[in-house]
């Protein structure tokens, strides 16, 4: 261990090692990616420096390179902040988590508050001039700039384990069993560093999200107390706000079930988040997929107004109890004008799907 | 007999939640926290 203020390397001895180092933001290697004012912003170190930069002033132009959450809530902020924002993505559509049909919906929303959307485009590269990005470069335009937030995901931050000999899994997580073990005796592994299980697809997955976390770090800290607990795996579920618009996704999206080679019938609906004739009933679009046949829930989208995104848990936790479409329709949810149509609209989803099994 | 040690590496969501349910239920435990910045538990 070394002190990062003193330099002092100390030897830390242990009887038990959990390991929880997080994820690191993937940078590009490209020309002039080391220059200042290219930010990623993963720890709340890197969001107050970038926040200095913008505080010091002059910053006019900001460029996003990313559509998934950090680049969208970092597209929304800066538009706050009252720079011209632009947002490069290399996908058809914004929100690579959702099917393109309901990610449209979502480029749409960051348009209609004024980000310029530079979508099938790829980064090449930085121009700079004394050490500080002046441009973007993609593979069809260059962007003036002075300011650059790269949003293009994270990697586990494994070097460490992986030098200790610790077995990895997916994409270079550190492999746990349903303790949190590693395969290494005494060490333990939990978080954004660390593998995870698709209880849809039965395959092991690599998340990076705080709520993962924390309930893999409980897990891991009960077992290292004496304690027996197992984490079972997630559903991939996340939910986000854009500006108005609220996100909200859970289990396999068309991509994902087009490369396990399962058979999927699928349904987008329109409905609103209150009774529809009730003061500031909003859109909500949901889309529910679910196995051919068998009628297996497989996952859900939803992207509407406010009170839209929360609806998302419904899903997941019918994807936990392994719930088909058919047996989602009788689900014995809450309904009063305030809250929501007396068919929820997740469950309207659901009766659509029905249909076409 | 020296104490038992629990070293984590890593004080944000994952690693403070593992140090503080060990802590809960083995008080004995000793247990020492290691972070790179300035700041734990900022996202959990």
């Amino acid at each position: 261990m070394r002190d990062l203020r003193s330099g002092r390397v100390v030897w830390e001895p242990y009887d038990h090692l959990v390991i929880a180092t997080g994820a690191v933001p993937i940078c590009p290697d490209l020309p002039g990616s080391d220059a200042v004012a290219i930010c990623g912003v993963n720890t709340l170190q890197s969001g107050i420096e970038l926040r200095r930069i913008l505080d010091d002033g002059g910053a006019k132009k900001g460029v996003v390179v990313g559509g998934g959450y950090i680049g969208l809530e970092m597209a929304e902020a800066l538009v706050r902040r009252g720079l011209e924002v632009s947002l490069i993505d290399r996908s058809a559509e914004v929100m690579g988590t959702l099917d393109d049909d309901m990610g449209q919906l979502v480029s749409q929303a960051l348009r209609d508050f004024g980000v310029t959307l530079y979508l099938e485009e790829a980064l090449t590269g930085f121009d700079t001039a004394g050490g500080k990005v002046t441009g973007v470069v993609t593979d069809k335009r260059s962007l003036p700039v002075d300011i650059v937030v790269l949003g293009l995901g994270v990697r586990p931050n494994t070097a460490l384990a992986a030098a200790a000999g610790i077995p990895l899994g997916e994409k270079g997580s550190i492999r746990v069993n349903g303790r949190m073990e590693t395969g290494m005796a005494g060490v333990w592994a939990a978080g954004d560093c660390a593998e995870s299980f698709h209880l849809v697809s039965r395959r092991p997955f690599y998340i990076a999200l705080g709520t993962v976390a924390n309930r893999q770090g409980r897990v891991a800290g009960i077992n290292l107390g004496g304690g027996y607990a197992t984490f079972p795996g997630v559903v991939g579920t996340a939910v986000t706000k854009i500006c108005q618009v609220e996100v909200a996704r859970t289990g396999l999206q068309e991509k994902e079930l087009g490369m396990l080679g399962i058979e999927w019938a699928s349904a987008v609906i329109k409905s609103r988040t209150k009774a529809g004739y009730f003061p500031g009933a909003g859109e909500i679009t949901v889309k529910v997929l679910a196995e051919k046949g068998s009628g297996r829930l497989l996952g859900g989208q939803i992207v509407g107004m406010e009170g839209s995104a929360k609806r998302i848990d419904t899903l997941a936790t019918c994807l936990h109890a392994g719930l088909t479409v058919e047996e989602m329709i009788n689900l014995d949810l809450g309904y009063a004008p305030p809250f929501s149509p007396v068919w929820d609209p997740v469950v309207t989803a659901a009766r659509e799907v029905v249909k076409k099994l | 007999m020296a104490k038992e040690r629990l070293v984590v590496i890593g004080g944000d969501a994952a690693g403070m939640s593992a140090a503080s349910q060990a802590k809960r239920r083995r008080p004995d435990l000793e247990i020492v926290v290691f972070e790179r910045s300035p700041h734990t538990s900022f996202s959990a």
